[in-house]
């Protein structure tokens, strides 16, 4: 059995070439395409359970495919990216990634991240409270929905896993490094963009008013809480 | 005959015209007083008085006077008892007499300065408008052509001058325009444009006189063929020290846009240029990676073979890294995205990054104690530090300790990496920021572009902080940063 099916999405054939040999001897089924319009008509009708896409393409971008594929699925997204300033990382995250990589990378790391990106957070400690309540809506952790005012949202897997941990233990700072550890792997710990990131799009989601946050609480320096609603 | 005496005869002509009309007026109207209306000496006083005064005003003081006089003698001789005779019996008509022509020239000088400030006016209006269409000529100068020539032509058209030569000092170059020749100025233009000095020749109509900007001359102007008064000429060297001024920045912003744009080019071609670099060295690094993680147990040589290609390839892409920030830096794009900072995790997150080249060595932090925050560019000071981090590793023996150590010292952060390397010499020390130079002892160790203390100076440049050497105590380099502290922001 395949440790998993993988979309390699890159104009460049070398990449390509290198990217299936490497991930096949790794025990994943590979398949690829050269540009995002491919990679979305090839999720449409195969299934997936991650893209490695290429930021810098001709045609429909890394970034523009990202949204796209976001829009219609949570399935894991890896950006592979060229450019590593902070500016650049976030764009790839805020598009939807769960994570990138910079270009050029040893094999050894992409596959870390890659089987992060695979792993589903275990399932919350507290079991019994299924249903969370918050300011005019709820958090079902079973079917991974939230509901706001009548709206109900999807979380794709690592914002799940990031709600997930942070509401099982309400009223608890918990660290950057301990989130990211617990999310992504034991591998990270310093990227604090990605909680950045991944907690803006979580306000998005669940908090009434993004700009002020009452249930995901920044505690500067040290890491992130959540404020059940009383 | 010079045009200058030919105007002289015209008007010695036209004043005796004038005199001699006024006189036959006043006697016209003497007849008309005495013989005609038979009026008496009264009336005959105020008909003297008014055609003085008409006279007066229509051509000036001297043929007033001229008038005046006649007047009076013509009043004595036929309106004044004994009549027919200059004598004069009755004291009182002394009085009358006399009050007549102290009346009459008073008249005649007030009449005159009126007209005279009329025609001052006049004057001053043209002036005026001449100073106005120069301004707006100056405002719109054609950029094809030398400004100051442009200048020099509508100077002379606009003021009508015979000649008019323009010296900008700067350019060291004289433009002359106007249908005549200047006579030889050159030597008055230099001596005026460098002294200040103001020359006027009344018998050849010329003045030479400086240009000033701010007090401080900047040209010189000669103008000839027509006069201006004081504050005009004033004002039109105001107008040609301005207008020179504007062109010349004018023609320094061109200059400077061309070489920003330049220079933009130059790095958005370096930036293409290494993203095309870093493609293919993706899918050699993937490959040299995958082969040496295989899990396979390879022959020695051919290990040490991969590993020779997997090394390559790393210090490629961080050749191709550097040459792309020190085309961004070059390119003027450092724009610093200042956030108040923990220098602690800043270090950490530094170190973190130099990983594989940090294994086997002993790397110490020393943070001081209370460590206000910084307030920086987190990213760009990472890759400062790693850059002399980079150098400390490269630089000294492997089993030789490297500390970074952070303090506050007054009202700065200061940063600093030290080795128990060789240290670097005195005369070395500013050198070592110089681009693509290398050290002495390490020519042939490989691994560095030379770029990169030239970048960490840059970005800590940037943040309006230096970068000191100086002897490590005890053997060895100490690189300091000097950081500017966040001052009453809130930590976000």
């Amino acid at each position: 059995m395949s440790a998993g099916r993988i979309l390699v999405v890159d104009d460049d054939p070398q990449i390509r070439r290198v990217m299936r040999a490497t991930l096949v001897s790794g025990g994943y089924e590979v398949s690829d395409a050269r540009a995002g319009e491919e990679a979305i008509e090839k999720l449409r009708t195969e299934p997936f359970d991650l893209v490695l896409l290429d930021v810098n393409m001709p045609g429909m971008g890394g970034t523009e495919a990202c949204q796209a594929i976001r829009a219609s699925t949570d399935i894991a997204i890896i950006m592979l990216t060229v450019r590593n300033t902070e500016k650049d990382k976030v764009a790839a995250l805020d598009a939807g990634a769960d994570d990138y990589v910079t270009k050029p990378f040893g094999m050894p790391e992409l596959l870390a991240r890659i089987r992060a990106a695979l792993r589903r957070a275990p399932a919350p400690e507290n079991t019994a409270a299924e249903h969370i309540r918050i300011s005019g809506g709820e958090i079902d952790l079973a079917s991974r929905q939230v509901t706001l005012r009548g709206r109900s949202w999807r979380l794709t897997p690592k914002e799940f896993s990031l709600l997930s941990y942070l509401v099982s233990r309400p009223g608890k700072t918990i660290s950057h490094r301990e989130l990211l550890q617990a999310v992504w792997g034991p591998d990270y710990g310093e990227e604090l963009e990605y909680l950045r990131v991944f907690m803006n799009r979580l306000r998005k989601k669940i908090e009434p008013d993004p700009s002020k946050p009452r249930h995901l609480i920044t505690d500067a320096w040290s890491g992130y809480r959540f404020t059940p609603s009383k | 005959m010079s045009p200058f005496l030919q105007l002289r005869q015209f008007r010695l002509a036209t004043l005796s015209l004038r005199l001699l009309s006024s006189l036959v007026l006043i006697s016209l109207t003497t007849v008309a007083c005495f013989r005609v209306l038979r009026v008496n000496e009264t009336t005959a006083g105020f008909g003297y008085l008014l055609c003085v005064l008409a006279i007066a005003a229509a051509w000036g003081l001297v043929e007033a006077i001229a008038a005046s006089i006649a007047a009076m003698l013509f009043f004595n001789y036929y309106f004044l008892p004994p009549i027919r005779t200059f004598t004069i019996s009755d004291p009182q008509n002394w009085v009358a007499l006399f009050a007549f022509l102290f009346v009459s020239i008073t008249a005649s000088q007030l009449s005159d300065r009126a007209k005279r400030q009329a025609g001052e006016t006049q004057i001053q209006q043209i002036e005026m408008e001449k100073l106005y269409t120069l301004g707006r000529a100056i405002l719109l100068i054609d950029t094809a052509q030398p400004p100051a020539r442009s200048i020099t032509h509508q100077i002379a058209r606009i003021f009508g001058f015979s000649a008019f030569v323009l010296y900008d000092r700067s350019a060291g170059a004289v433009y002359q325009s106007g249908p005549e020749d200047m006579p030889d100025v050159n030597e008055k233009l230099r001596e005026a444009a460098l002294q200040g000095t103001l020359f006027v020749d009344e018998a050849l109509q010329l003045t030479v006189m400086a240009i000033q900007l701010g007090g401080q001359p900047i040209g010189s102007m000669a103008l000839r063929g027509s006069s201006l008064s004081d504050t005009a000429l004033q004002s039109l060297s105001n107008l040609v020290a301005v207008g020179l001024e504007k062109a010349r920045s004018q023609e320094a912003a061109n200059r400077a846009e061309a070489a920003r744009q330049s220079q933009e080019l130059k790095s958005t071609l370096l930036d293409a240029i290494a993203h095309e670099f870093k493609t293919p060295l993706t899918s050699i690094k993937a490959a040299s990676t995958s082969l040496l993680s295989s899990g396979v147990r390879l022959p020695d040589e051919k290990q040490e073979l991969i590993t020779i290609i997997d090394e390559e390839a790393d210090r490629m892409a961080r050749l191709v890294t550097e040459a792309l920030q020190m085309a961004r830096i070059e390119g003027g794009q450092l724009k610093l995205n200042r956030t108040v900072t923990s220098m602690p995790a800043l270090v950490e997150e530094t170190l973190s990054q130099l990983r594989p080249l940090t294994e086997g060595r002993s790397i110490k932090t020393e943070f001081a104690g209370d460590l206000p925050p910084a307030d920086l560019d987190i990213e760009l000071v990472e890759l400062a530090l790693l850059q002399i981090l980079d150098n400390a590793l490269k630089y000294s023996p492997p089993s030789a300790e490297i500390t970074v150590k952070v303090q506050a010292a007054r009202g700065r952060l200061v940063l600093s990496v030290l080795d128990r390397g060789p240290g670097i010499a005195e005369e070395e020390r500013q050198k070592v920021f110089e681009k693509f130079y290398r050290g002495n002892r390490n020519r042939d160790s490989g691994g560095g572009s030379g770029m990169g203390l030239t970048i960490a100076q840059e970005i800590v440049k940037a943040h309006g902080g230096e970068i000191i050497v100086k002897d490590n105590p005890g053997g060895g380099s100490d690189f300091s940063m000097f950081l500017p502290l966040a001052v009453e922001k809130t930590v976000r």
